[in-house]
């Protein structure tokens, strides 16, 4: 694969030039400790050092709320809505690329999102070597540290003054060439390149799974009547926030509303969560999952058993959020899973 | 991309051209789509309306198959907004529909075998749809016996249509109410304490059954003890659904979505489905 090595001073040009065309994205430091991706600008400080971003970047290919339809209330006709900016989300971190690549297999599936896809098709994504692992992640032990697809530039810091830079796509080849002058990486700087890598995945490796990953589906087979739910979830507030917070989770409401005139209005989709009480209640008032320890229970089985058996990847991609969102600090993937692990050991 | 995908979510209109009350809360609506073209769908399958400005909610095509003319109905029962919406339209005005979604009862499995409706309130609407079918082609079925249970006699609905195959020699209708009033003079009863009472060949005998969430097990349970197969028993499951192109995710039934591979479900493929029943 080719790959450039990048100076520092190179940047600024070629995030203008990016600017150009896309609404560019970057990492930094909203508050103290708190990283997040805004639209880039010139005085912008990136934060090359992020661990994790605050918010997650599935909101890139599906907003938090999004209007599909226009309709005519009158004579009952709609038209279709797709707003799909190009976009270029530079630093994006592989488990972050890999739930983006997870999403984009779901909603695929049957009947192809469209809007999904076609933002996902005009968004150019940098993925950057993360050089920190937030406090509650363990992406390296579910193998989200690496991803084959779904970006097309990959940056790895390399020194205090420049990157090095693999090529995935011609897209991100010609944005990467666009000014010009670049020199092929040296053997030496693919090799600092590769050290950045392994020490950041040994990091990620000091906590997580203790087992397998694949072996989640098999464990929570056996797993439904366990203890463990009703305990955890006694603490659950039905807040919600583990699944707004987290790049795979993609559940949606359908709403609309009209305008203050009553003769135009629109159908839009708003992120949902199933740890919400109403979200299975049907007419009648009849809750499919009317405790919290069914919700809690159905959104682990969801990431570590429904999900895996459909694509062959876990549902989680331990990016932490969820166990950082938590006001409960109950919501936390490999806790859970490694207790079925354990308890699945001893009856076994 | 096709056509298809790019206007997954997008309705076409269709025209209430005729409406009339079943019950105090339901109603049936016949709708006719503008653009002329039968819904084709099959018994078991729902269609997603949408009332703008209000919203847009599930429900099984009650009639059968259409086979000549393009009309299609759906009885509805006001319990929310879309309902209420419904309840309320005049006959000329219009609604958005997309669909038919979902899984259907496989019609041809029924073919040259005796079939058991088993209908819990509501769930006559949906299966009505496959009824209207066999009687329409009567010669390709053995016995059609149909169980229909309500909580009070003021909850039934298509009484007329009822009281029409009842009179009908070539089927077999069994009628039971929760409780009853000063009229009732018929069973009273859940709809579980029917079936005891009647014979039923459980080697050729299919199980169509459609009803509130708690009567299934009972049913099923009352089925498996006349000898029927679980591969015989068919449900539909009702779920919260927003999308009906399985993305929402509020239909998940364990690892399933019920606006994919349901609503309707063989007994057997979903006995061990944690959730399901
Ligand atoms: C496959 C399927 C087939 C159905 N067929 C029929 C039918 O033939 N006739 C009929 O009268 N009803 C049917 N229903 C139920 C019908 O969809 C709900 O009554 C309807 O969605 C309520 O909409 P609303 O806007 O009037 O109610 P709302 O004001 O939204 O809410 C009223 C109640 O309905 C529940 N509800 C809301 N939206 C949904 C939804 N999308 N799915 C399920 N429950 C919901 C709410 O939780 C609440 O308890 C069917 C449902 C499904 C899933
Ligand atoms: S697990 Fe935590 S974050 Fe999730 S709904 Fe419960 S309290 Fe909220
Ligand atoms: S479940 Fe939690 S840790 Fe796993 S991907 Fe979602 S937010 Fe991240
Ligand atoms: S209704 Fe949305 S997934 Fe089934």
């Amino acid at each position: 694969m080719t790959s450039y090595t990048v100076y520092m001073d190179q940047l600024p040009g070629l995030l203008e030039l990016w600017a150009r065309e896309f609404q560019v994205h970057v990492p930094v430091e909203v508050e103290n400790g708190i990283y997040d991706f805004v639209p880039w600008r010139k005085s912008e400080e990136i934060a090359w050092e992020y661990d994790v971003a605050y918010n997650p970047l599935k909101r890139f290919f599906l907003p938090p709320r999004e209007t599909l339809l226009r309709f005519d209330p009158a004579n009952c006709t709609a038209e279709v809505v797709c707003e799909a900016p190009r976009q270029l989300i530079f630093g994006m971190h592989p488990y972050d690329v890999k739930a983006a690549n997870q999403l984009d297999t779901l909603m695929r599936k049957d009947v192809p999102d469209y809007n999904f896809i076609t933002r996902k098709k005009n968004t150019v994504i940098f993925a950057l070597e993360p050089a920190a692992v937030a406090r509650n992640a363990f992406w390296a032990s579910v193998d989200a540290h690496k991803v084959d697809a779904g970006y097309d530039l990959y940056w790895t810091r390399i020194s205090s003054a420049s990157f090095h830079v693999e090529v995935s796509t011609r897209r991100g080849k010609e944005l990467l060439l666009a000014a010009g002058g670049l020199e092929l990486s040296t053997a030496a700087d693919r090799e600092a390149a590769r050290r950045a890598h392994q020490r950041i995945v040994k990091e990620s490796l000091r906590d997580g799974l203790k087992y397998p990953w694949r072996e989640t589906s098999d464990i929570l087979n056996r797993a439904w009547d366990s203890t463990l739910w009703q305990h955890r979830a006694r603490h659950c507030f039905s807040c919600g926030t583990c699944n707004l917070v987290c790049p795979t989770c993609y559940c949606f409401d359908m709403k609309e509303e009209l305008d203050n005139t009553l003769t135009k209005g629109e159908r839009y989709r708003e992120w949902d969560g199933c740890m919400m009480d109403s979200f299975s209640r049907v007419a009648g008032d009849h809750n499919f999952r009317p405790h919290t320890r069914e919700r809690f229970r159905h959104r682990y089985y969801r990431k570590g058993k429904y999900i895996l058996d459909k694509t062959g990847q876990l549902g989680c991609v331990g990016c932490g959020r969820c166990v950082s969102g938590c006001t409960s600090g109950i919501a936390d993937p490999k806790t859970v899973f490694n207790e079925l692990w354990e308890a699945d050991r001893h009856d076994s | 991309m096709t056509p298809d995908t790019l206007f997954q979510y997008v309705p076409s209109p269709a025209t209430l051209v005729k409406k009339e009350k079943l019950s105090d809360f339901v109603t049936l609506f016949t709708f006719q789509p503008d653009n002329g073209k039968a819904l084709m769908h099959k018994p078991g399958q729902f269609i997603m309306v949408s009332v703008y400005g209000v919203g847009e909610a599930p429900f099984s095509v009650s009639s059968p198959p259409n086979a000549t003319g393009s009309t299609f109905e759906l009885a509805v029962r006001r319990i929310g907004n879309v309902t209420n919406a419904m309840h309320n339209m005049r006959e000329g005005q219009k609604v958005g529909i997309r669909g038919p979604y979902g899984s259907s009862f496989p019609v041809q499995d029924f073919v040259g075998k005796d079939t058991l409706f088993v209908a819990g309130g509501l769930g006559y609407i949906p299966l009505r749809s496959l009824l209207h079918y066999q009687l329409r082609h009567r010669d390709e079925f053995g016995r059609i016996i149909v169980m229909i249970g309500c909580r009070n006699p003021a909850e039934r609905i298509f009484v007329d249509q009822i009281k029409e195959l009842e009179a009908r020699e070539d089927v077999e209708v069994y009628e039971t109410v929760d409780c009853g009033d000063d009229n009732w003079c018929g069973n009273v009863g859940l709809i579980t304490t029917l079936l005891p009472k009647i014979y039923i060949e459980p080697d050729i005998t299919h199980v169509a059954m459609v009803g509130p969430p708690v009567m299934y097990k009972f049913v099923i349970q009352e089925c498996r003890n006349l000898g029927i197969s679980r591969e015989s028993i068919y449900v539909s499951l009702e779920r919260h659904m927003k999308c009906g192109i399985g993305k929402c995710g509020h239909c998940q039934i364990n690892g399933l979505n019920a606006c994919v591979e349901g609503p309707v479900f063989k007994y057997h493929d979903i006995q061990t489905t944690p959730e399901a029943l």
